[in-house]
């Protein structure tokens, strides 16, 4: 029986990285991610989540260790070539600016010189909003919003997102509405994602969970065996209870701090 | 959006033409005496051209900024560039100095831009990045030291040397020819291709310099090559007919509100419709009070202030 | 008891009628405020006399050495009082009015000099004369003005009328225009000043409205730098190049006997006269 070499999109080895000289924040960070995976990123604030995905796109650049983007050396790319491959969403999205939403989406065409077959509209539709393609960005809530980055992201043909917490200040439902959207796009487009989060129930959901703080990696691997009791006691510092409800369903508890 | 554009060329090229037939005595192209012929082609015609080329770049440099900077009320002269133009031209006006003859005190403006607009562009730099803050910084601190330094000058000089000092500066486009076209020419034309060739890494900065490296662009290098084209026109516009307000400010707001906001259209449009409003602003300049003439910055900003309250009172927010 | 009473009353209203800048006797330390005050005091005799002028004063060569007092528009408070004057003089044209009510709120005398045109120049230093307790010279001097500016109006009607334009800078292209000394000159020497619609004295004036005047004559003021004006009065020349006073090669540079009302200020319309009586 023939083993399928799965080649990986992102892989790190040994990163290590450090805002003030002298202080090492990230050491020897190795992880990598494969095709049509989803990796929940998860982390107190302040535990090095943004700057993994940084460094996973090269907006920060690593002192040591080396970064391969489908097997090759991140840097050989040209950014261009780089950017069809890869994306980040910023945690903030609030930014004022006087662009339409269509406009936005048609960004993601930049790093094209000859236009991919998808239109900005196809991926309006993918994300559900193309009634709103002519709306200031600034008319949209903030789930809406960040559905249309993921739609630019969409026609930029990157096949692996780096979503730095893309939940953040949205409301349960449209929360839950993304996380649903990211999963239909890989059954549909084989897209991966690394998605920063510090909501623990959402984190279970994941196939794989990334366990981080103070820069270290607690864990690697599928939440059941990451996310014990003991684990996210030391990465949040808080006691909390990995419960099974009478229907099965894993769920986190803080009743034990009160 | 392409119709648009054509409605605003055929607009410049309307004002270019009524620019030439009126001023303060009509003149029919048709019927045109010796003396009728020399004034539209000597004067006019040139004065006219270097109107539409400083509006060009100013209008153009406005638009860039305020992306780059990601600020509404930035406009060309926010950089400190004019002040240091503004600088040399006095020294060059009130000394009396006529070192590249009639030339003199264009190149001497020119000079003082570059010089001032390098100062900057270098102070923009720190740690391999290109940052907007440090740009602004460095600008309005130079626009305060050379500001002090001219209102020095000015007070030890004569009446007569401040008043033309002060004329040069409010904008005098009275001494146009067309000698000094090709030189404004290259400089707007360079300024204004460059900015346009860049005009979706702009998008791209507009939203985020995380946003622009995700999508491709280098954004510090970006940033500075983008200044370095709004360094080039601002310095021309300054040499040609010293520091006109308003349109750098004003325009790029009018033009988001007619077009949209997407540089690709922003930054040519934007060109275009200063050109034609410091046209119209000249021409009033020139007529109103014949045979004075007011300085020609002064009308844009009696202009502009209305109409720039008035736009802020329609948008509820002047995002860029 | 009572012709004294009568004679002290007669006394006191005789006394009260006399202005206040009317010395008993002529004062002796005095202060110029302005190059042309200065110009006219030394005309006056009173060198000795002055003891402060502007930084602007330069004529004559020996104003140069007396102890500066600041410009014209900002002079400086201090060293005018520091100065002890008996009397200040000044213009109304480039000091400042609220200078003169300080002096007088100090208990300085100041004594401002009121004509601004030409026809008014002589009564003025008359007008001075008298304050300054230097009556006969400045007379004299007056008498003088007055004879050489009738024997210039008696040659004017004689000559056509010509068009005169007078460039006070050429860039950017600041004219002569009405009420201003260069205006009058032109008036008396028999031209007729193309600029005298213009709405202020020294107007930045259109090149098309020039060349729609065509002027016979154009006169381009020396001014401050001498040696240059040709250099840059060349771009100007050249926009002009089809205007009779360049084509028939009229356009004289003049000096900056004009720009001061005082005793050269006769020279400078006698100048003008001159070449505008040229037949060439």
């Amino acid at each position: 029986m023939s083993s399928v070499y799965k080649p990986m999109i992102l892989e790190l080895n040994n990163i290590c990285f450090s805002y003030i000289k002298g202080i090492s924040f990230i050491e020897n960070l190795s992880f990598s991610i494969g095709e049509g995976e989803f990796i929940g990123l998860l982390g107190a604030n302040g535990s090095g989540k943004s700057t993994i995905l940084k460094l996973g796109n090269r907006i920060l650049k690593s002192s040591s260790g080396d970064l391969k983007l489908w097997g090759k050396d991140i840097y050989k790319y040209s950014n261009k070539d780089r950017a069809k491959l890869i994306c980040y969403l910023p945690q903030t999205l609030d930014i004022n600016v006087p662009f339409r939403v269509r406009e936005l989406v048609s960004m993601g065409l930049y790093p094209y010189d000859i236009p991919p077959a998808m239109s900005a509209d196809d991926a309006l539709e993918l994300v559900g909003l193309k009634d709103k393609a002519t709306s200031y960005l600034t008319d949209l809530s903030g789930g809406e919003r960040r559905r249309t980055f993921i739609a630019m992201t969409l026609l930029q043909g990157a096949g692996l997102l780096l979503l730095d917490e893309p939940l953040a200040n949205l409301d349960i439902k449209y929360q839950i509405e993304l996380v649903r959207l990211l999963r239909k796009l890989k059954e549909k487009r084989n897209i991966s994602v690394v998605m920063a989060l510090h909501d623990i129930n959402i984190a279970l959901q994941f196939e794989k969970v990334m366990l981080i703080k103070d820069g270290k990696t607690l864990g690697i691997g599928k939440p059941e065996i990451v996310l014990t009791d003991a684990m996210l006691r030391e990465a949040f510092d808080v006691n909390i209870e990995i419960k099974k409800s009478e229907t099965g369903n894993t769920y986190i508890s803080y009743e034990n701090n009160f | 959006m392409k119709i648009r554009m054509i409605i605003i060329i055929l607009i410049l090229m309307l004002i270019f033409g009524i620019s030439l037939i009126l001023g303060p005595r009509i003149i029919n192209p048709f019927f045109m005496d010796e003396i009728s012929k020399e004034i539209l082609f000597s004067i006019r015609a040139p004065r006219s051209i270097v109107a539409i080329l400083m509006g060009m770049a100013l209008g153009a440099s406005g638009a860039v900024l305020q992306g780059i900077l990601r600020n509404p009320l930035a406009d060309p002269y926010i950089l400190g560039i004019s002040s240091g133009a503004s600088l040399l031209a006095a020294l060059g006006i009130i000394g009396g100095m006529t070192i590249f003859g009639t030339f003199t005190v264009p190149v001497l403006a020119f000079i003082g831009a570059v010089a001032t607009g390098s100062i900057v562009g270098m102070m923009g730099w720190r740690k391999g990045g290109f940052w907007p803050e440090r740009l602004l910084l460095a600008g309005v601190g130079l626009s305060f030291l050379f500001s002090a330094l001219l209102m020095l000058m000015m007070s030890i000089s004569t009446d007569e040397g401040m008043r033309k000092a002060m004329l040069w500066i409010f904008g005098d486009l009275s001494m146009s020819e067309w000698s000094r076209i090709p030189y404004g020419l290259i400089f707007v034309a360079a300024g204004v291709v460059i900015s346009a060739s860049r005009a979706k890494a702009l998008n791209a900065l507009i939203l985020g310099d995380e946003f622009a490296h995700s999508l491709g662009f280098s954004p510090h290098r970006e940033r500075f090559i983008l200044f370095i084209s709004v360094g080039l026109m601002t310095a021309a516009s300054v040499s040609l007919g010293g520091m006109i307000g308003f349109i750098g400010l004003l325009i790029p707001h009018m033009i988001r509100f007619f077009i949209g906001s997407d540089s690709r259209v922003l930054i040519p449009a934007s060109a275009l419709g200063g050109g034609a409003l410091l046209c119209i602003a000249d021409l009033i300049s020139r007529s109103i009070l014949p045979p004075m003439e007011l300085p020609a910055g002064v009308i844009t900003a009696i202009i502009g202030s209305p109409y720039f309250l008035y736009l802020l009172r329609r948008k509820n927010v002047l995002s860029i | 008891m009572k012709k004294l009473i009568i004679l002290f009353l007669l006394f006191t209203i005789h006394y009260s009628l006399f202005t206040p800048a009317q010395a008993a006797e002529a004062p002796k330390r005095i202060i110029s405020l302005a190059p042309s005050m200065t110009e006219i005091l030394f005309a006056l005799g009173l060198e000795d006399r002055i003891v402060g002028v502007t930084s602007f004063c330069d004529f004559p060569e020996e104003a140069k050495k007396k102890q500066k007092i600041g410009g014209m528009s900002n002079p400086s408070l201090e060293a005018v009082v520091s100065l002890k004057p008996d009397i200040v003089t000044m213009t109304t044209d480039g000091n400042p009015k609220e200078f003169e009510e300080r002096l007088r709120s100090l208990k300085i005398k100041t004594y401002v000099f009121r004509a601004r045109q030409i026809p008014e120049l002589a009564q003025g230093i008359r007008e001075m004369g008298l304050a300054l307790g230097i009556k006969e010279k400045a007379d004299a001097l007056a008498k003088d003005m007055e004879t050489s500016i009738d024997k210039l109006k008696q040659r004017r009607s004689s000559i056509k009328k010509k068009k005169v334009l007078f460039i006070v800078w050429p860039d950017p292209l600041i004219v002569a225009g009405p009420g201003s000394i260069t205006d009058n000159a032109i008036t008396i020497a028999g031209g007729e000043n193309i600029a005298a619609e213009s709405k202020s004295s020294y107007p930045k004036y259109s090149i098309e409205e020039v060349i729609h005047q065509a002027p016979d004559i154009i006169f381009i003021g020396r001014g401050m730098s001498q040696e240059n004006i040709r250099e840059v009065s060349k771009g100007i020349l050249k926009r002009l190049k089809s205007v009779p006073a360049v084509k028939n090669k009229k356009v004289f540079y003049v000096s900056d006997y004009l720009y001061r009302l005082g005793p050269r200020t006769v020279k400078g319309v006698e100048e003008l006269a001159g070449y505008m009586e040229q037949q060439r």
